[in-house]
């Protein structure tokens, strides 16, 4: 019965539709010719700029504007705005934003248009669906992002796919994005996860005496990364990883995770790696539980940053912080005075995720990581089209010249490895209170050329790290004792 | 449709064929004596150790425990009292339960003077109970005004008020991440009670008996409010017979506009001490949502007992699960959490203390 | 005489519509077809099968994107051959594909049997609450996926040019929207739709009433399921935050702003939300009255607000007000 309905009602669709065909190809029409205008809409923002598609940059931004990070999406445009702005001659549409795009970037006689900017939410699906967006639709064919780990490797694996795009990643901090996924056009000119918490160890267990530590860290890939990282590092000089705790994203009452923890007179110290509501939502649970928080028997990754954890106690200074990207405030070689007075040069305030996106001085979002990700990968673009002589026909050449470049950046020179991810110099520092009563960061030491196999320990045949991996091992790190130390922000090199 | 059953009778039907079929109620049993087995002496290979070795690592998972579900039961109350008596599921109690936080977070910025790093003895009780009544009081008025221009005039089309409380939801989300960032945020408790105290040989926190006390209070309150009061008895015959109290000449909009406003305060009140407990960030208010939908569901939903047994069950379970699961397993806790909700539903389908709508 | 007019004209407008969604490759620029038409056709198929749920059996289910997702996750596990995560069960693509829906068709079964004896916002809240567990499970038990989820799952090579999955997601579109319809004349269609309507009648004159709404639960289950592997395909990637709380209810807004009731309306929900997702913030004019990209939450809640308000039935019930073409007999027989 049914079966010869449903072959009735095809044979119906197609006389149907033939009758219809007319009427359908106009709609169709309309369909066709209105798309590649809302192309040329999108695309004749930068105004001025050549339409001749064929040899010019195309980019495509793509940052976060909702979910955890969405607070940074000004920040990270106006990263690769400012790059643009210093070393290819782009003006900016606004002097309050960078989300309104930029104007007249060229390198070498090549144009570089800013086709899109993409609006990802943390998730990995969103940002495939942004870069699509860019790339399919907008026709870009360099793309500078993304922010996040998982969107990193999801970026990676689309570059993998379409090789005649050209990704710089933004601030992704994941390993798999370059150690795993090996992309030869996804290029990552910062470190990642792992690489931020490199040296912790190294000056924890052979400066500050710690033998024994216990790792709490997200339950998902990020934290996993970090504490795989400061793991590692620790480990290898001769430390002991007692205990591994990790709660999963969400938790709200850290404190039977904490249970779990050992006490404070049976461990030299602690590594967090919590972030989000749970970086203070944990410490707390941990006074609560455990005991007062003596600062010096802690240590944590970026999260401790204090700019990202405003909401800290101040008992928590004495803490020890891993790198991100840039280093704190305290240490103002003429590099990055330079590079900061760029920022307020460029625009009289940008709206940042630190200042609470009010407007600020633009080089408040200037000195922190995520800024920083993004102005590094726009550096990359530009001197990598003066290597080319803004001639990118050669996409191989092109690549080359990128996997080539050592970049002189205000906070350290940056060249790649031979997965085309960054091997780079990692500040550490020490939270304590200024005389405000604030908790800011003290640079105490600077690790060069840092990378991400970790002497070996990572490499793209060893499993992703996780909640096992990696053991606890000794071995031989390049960069130890290595590390320049750092007294009231000078560098001791 | 059948105009010869009304409601009432079809609800009765309906009741008598759940319990027709029971066999879960004694699976539910033997669950539970297995559970507080292992818990109590066998429990060896978790991270808490069986109770009867370390009593003191039990007595704090049950504090913990308690005082935890005194947040839910503050957070779950309010989204309870609205559905008892309009029937409407409010998705927007998370998003008043994040809004109330935030603006208790600047309002304890600008009393203490100052934007980060606060310390609790910088803290006076002022400067906790001030923002907690501005954050619950501009909750209470959105959640007014939400009733007032969405609610009001759609009333009896449950599915449609959840999906305009949804879209409501969406909207506040984002402008909430516009206004007040992406970073995390808190509201500092008053340093006159982040005290702590010795019990059994383990340390505790004054803060979450605050949080259990200020629970308890909220609970007498609301439920000399409804026992006590003659709008108390109005919504309570409202939960068990609308027409019945329209037919009497009661202005039942009034009362559903108080009950909203009610119902918002206390989504307020619960977000500031969640702030005060766990911080708030977006997504806070997706999760606050899902646990007091949780608590309600376990608990029976309209029901002040059910939203109370409801926490303290899930609360329970939130605590022991990572505590006491053997250590290999414990990375399910979460899952645990859930679990409970299924076995519940199975003997239960409309909850401990609740009704068929 | 007058059903057999309405039902042809029905069917001739749709017939149409297929016509040029068949022909729509050829005319229409390879974004449109291989992203927005085919991410529409995908996401319609994932919001029929709620629509089917609520309008045949009286449940609004916010578990579809679980089953969707189950589905993705299962055919990434049994696909990959050493992967970073996952079985990686390296089996023959369609093998993976049978085994995705086996797996995705029986949970709905268990779930759809625990549920069964909920109705309307209970049945909501639970399923909501399904949904929150899978994401749990996905994360936290990392042999079968954990927090990253699953990357580089390729589509089996029959599929692989990008057009050729938009023709499989029109094609098993097309046979859902007519099974679905289908199903409603069937004897189960029917005992379904008595069940939505008066369960303790149904139930007193000896029908299973909890397995009348498992085995609809079921197969919504597994056409969802079906749409989960398209989104797989088209995706390449799967991960626990592809099922959370966020995505599950945009799905539920999809099936509304095309209007709950209405099977057609799914997709057309789905093309709505799709179209506004790609499109809106080309405007100029959005930048200018200040709704920019970043806000485009914003945007979609305020439509779906807007829709509710005017009308419960979502934009097929606002078309069906308004005094198009059709005459409102024409309509009211639609109904009936």
């Amino acid at each position: 019965m049914s079966r010869l309905r449903r072959r009735a009602s095809l044979a119906l669709s197609v006389t149907a539709g033939l009758a219809l065909l007319a009427a359908g190809c106009g709609g169709g029409d309309d369909d066709s010719t209105g798309l590649p205008a809302d192309q040329q809409n999108a695309a004749g923002e930068g105004d001025g700029s050549p339409s001749g598609t064929g040899d010019g940059i195309r980019l495509g931004i793509l940052g976060q504007c909702e979910g955890p990070f969405g607070g940074f999406h000004e920040d990270v445009v106006a990263g690769t705005t400012l790059a643009l702005a210093r070393f290819a001659g782009a003006t900016p549409n606004s002097t309050t934003s960078a989300l309104e795009g930029f104007s007249g970037a060229e390198v070498a006689g090549t144009p570089i248009e800013l086709v899109g900017i993409g609006c990802g939410d943390d998730t990995a699906d969103r940002i495939v669906q942004e870069v699509r967006r860019l790339v399919e639709q907008l026709g870009a064919n360099v793309i500078i992002g993304p922010l996040s780990g998982d969107e990193g490797i999801a970026i990676a694996e689309y570059a993998k796919a379409n090789p005649e795009l050209t990704v710089f990643a933004g601030i992704s901090g994941s390993q798999e994005q370059t150690l795993q996924v090996q992309a030869p056009n996804y290029f990552r000119f910062y470190g990642d996860g792992a690489i931020w918490s490199a040296g912790l160890g190294d000056l924890l267990h052979n400066q500050e005496g710690w033998d024994t530590v216990a790792v709490i860290a997200d339950d998902y890939s990020f934290g996993h990364t970090s504490a795989a990282g400061f793991i590692a590092d620790f480990c290898a000089v001769g430390g002991e990883v007692t205990h591994r705790v990790f709660p999963p994203l969400g938790t709200t009452d850290y404190s039977s995770y904490i249970a779990q923890l050992p006490n404070p007179d049976e461990v030299d110290g602690y590594f967090w790696a919590v972030g989000g509501t749970g970086t203070q939502a944990a410490l707390e649970a941990f006074v609560n539980g455990k005991g007062d928080l003596t600062g010096d028997q802690h240590a944590g990754n970026l999260f401790f940053n204090p700019d990202l954890a405003q909401a800290l106690g101040t008992d928590i200074a004495g803490a020890y912080v891993g790198g991100f990207a840039t280093l704190p405030g305290d240490v103002r070689t003429p590099e990055i005075e330079e590079y900061l007075a760029a920022a307020d040069e460029t625009w009289e305030t940008i709206p940042g995720s630190l200042s609470g996106n009010e407007p600020a001085p633009p080089s408040v979002a200037a000195a922190f990581g995520f800024f920083y990700g993004y102005y590094t990968a726009g550096v990359a673009l530009v001197e990598s089209l003066e290597a080319v002589g803004g001639d990118i026909s050669d996409l191989d050449a092109f690549h080359e010249a990128i996997a080539g470049l050592t970049l002189d950046l205000p906070y350290g020179d940056i060249s790649l490895d031979e997965n085309r991810s960054g091997i780079v110099d990692v500040g550490l520092s020490r939270l304590v209170l200024d005389e405000s009563g604030e908790v800011v960061q003290e640079t105490v030491a600077i690790v060069p050329g840092v990378d991400q196999t970790f002497g070996g320990t990572f490499s793209p045949d060893t499993p992703s790290p996780g909640r096992d991996f990696p053991a606890c091992e000794e071995r031989d790190l390049p960069w130890v004792g290595n590390a320049i130390p750092v007294v009231d922000g000078v560098p001791q090199s | 449709m059948t105009p010869a059953l009304t409601d009432a009778e079809r609800g009765f039907q309906r009741s008598r064929v759940t319990r027709l079929r029971r066999p879960p109620v004694w699976v539910a049993t033997v669950v539970v004596v297995a559970v507080a087995a292992w818990v109590l002496f066998l429990a060896d290979g978790a991270p808490a150790g069986a109770a009867v070795d370390d009593p003191g690592k039990f007595l704090v998972t049950v504090l913990d425990g308690v005082t935890f579900a005194g947040l839910l039961f503050v957070a779950a109350s309010g989204f309870t009292l609205i559905f008892g008596l309009m029937r409407t599921v409010n998705m927007a109690h998370g998003s008043l339960f994040l809004l109330a936080a935030y603006v208790a977070i600047r309002v304890q910025e600008a009393m203490v003077g100052r934007s980060r790093n606060i310390d609790p003895a910088d803290v006076g009780l002022l400067d906790w109970l001030v923002p907690l009544l501005a954050g619950a009081g501009v909750a209470a008025v959105l959640g007014l005004a939400i009733q007032q221009v969405f609610l009001q005039w759609n009333e009896g089309q449950e599915m449609r008020q959840t999906l305009l409380t949804l879209a409501i939801t969406v909207v506040l989300a984002d402008q909430m991440l516009r206004e007040f960032g992406g970073l995390a945020q808190r509201v500092v408790w008053p340093g006159a009670v982040t005290h702590f105290f010795s019990i059994m040989g383990e340390r505790y926190a004054v803060t979450r008996l605050v949080m259990l006390g200020i629970a308890v209070l909220v609970g007498v309150l609301l439920w000399l409010w409804l026992n006590r009061t003659s709008v108390g008895m109005v919504i309570r015959a409202g939960v068990d017979d609308r027409q019945m109290v329209r037919g009497l000449g009661i202005n039942i909009r009034r009362v559903f506009a108080l009950t909203f406003l009610v119902g918002s305060f206390l989504a307020g009140v619960g977000g500031v001490l969640g702030a005060s407990f766990a911080g708030a960030a977006p997504g806070t208010d997706g999760s606050w949502l899902l646990n007091a939908l949780v608590v309600v569901i376990i608990g029976g939903l309209g029901s002040l007992k059910g939203a109370a047994a409801g926490s303290l069950l899930y609360g329970t379970v939130v605590a022991f699960s990572p505590a006491y699961l053997p250590s290999q397993y414990s990375y399910y806790a979460i899952i645990m959490t859930f679990g409970l909700l299924a076995l519940v539903l199975a003997v239960r389908p409309y909850g401990l203390f609740g009704r068929p709508a | 005489m007058n059903l057999r007019e309405r039902v042809t004209g029905e069917t001739l407008a749709l017939a149409g519509l297929v016509l040029l969604l068949v022909l729509l490759p050829s005319l229409a620029t390879a974004f449109f077809v291989n992203f927005v038409m085919t991410q529409t056709l995908i996401l319609g198929l994932a919001a029929a099968t709620i629509v089917f749920l609520a309008r045949y059996g009286g449940m609004t289910s916010l578990a579809q994107l679980l089953m969707f997702g189950i589905a993705g996750f299962m055919f990434g596990n049994a696909a990959l051959d050493g992967g970073a995560r996952g079985l990686n069960l390296g089996w023959h693509p369609w093998a993976a594909v049978v085994f995705a829906i086996v797996v995705t068709t029986l949970v709905a079964f268990v779930l759809g049997a625990i549920a069964s004896r909920t109705t309307g916002i209970y049945f909501l809240m639970l399923t909501l609450v399904y949904g929150v567990i899978g994401y749990f499970v996905f994360a936290q038990i990392v042999e079968i996926s954990g927090p990253g989820g699953i990357t580089s799952i390729q589509r089996p090579d029959l599929l692989g040019p990008p057009v050729r999955l938009y023709y499989a997601g029109l094609l098993l579109s097309v046979l859902a929207y007519v099974g679905f319809r289908a199903i409603r004349r069937t004897a189960f269609g029917l005992a379904l739709q008595g069940v939505r309507d008066d369960p303790v009648r149904m139930a007193s004159l000896g029908f299973n009433v909890p397995l009348h709404r498992a085995l609809a639960f079921t197969l919504a289950g597994f056409a969802a399921g079906l749409a989960g592997l398209l989104n797989v395909w088209w995706n390449g990637q799967i991960d626990p935050a592809s099922i959370s709380i966020g995505p599950t209810l945009i799905l539920l807004i999809i099936a509304v702003i095309g209007g709950i009731s209405s099977l057609e309306g799914a997709w057309l929900g789905a093309f709505v939300y799709v179209l506004v997702f790609t499109y809106l913030r080309d405007l100029p004019l959005v930048d200018r009255i200040g709704i920019t990209e970043a806000r485009f939450n914003t945007v979609i809640g305020v439509i779906v607000l807007a829709i509710m308000v005017l009308s419960p039935e979502g934009l097929t019930g606002i078309a069906r007000r308004l005094p198009v073409r059709t005459t409102r007999k024409e309509l009211g027989g639609t109904r009936a």
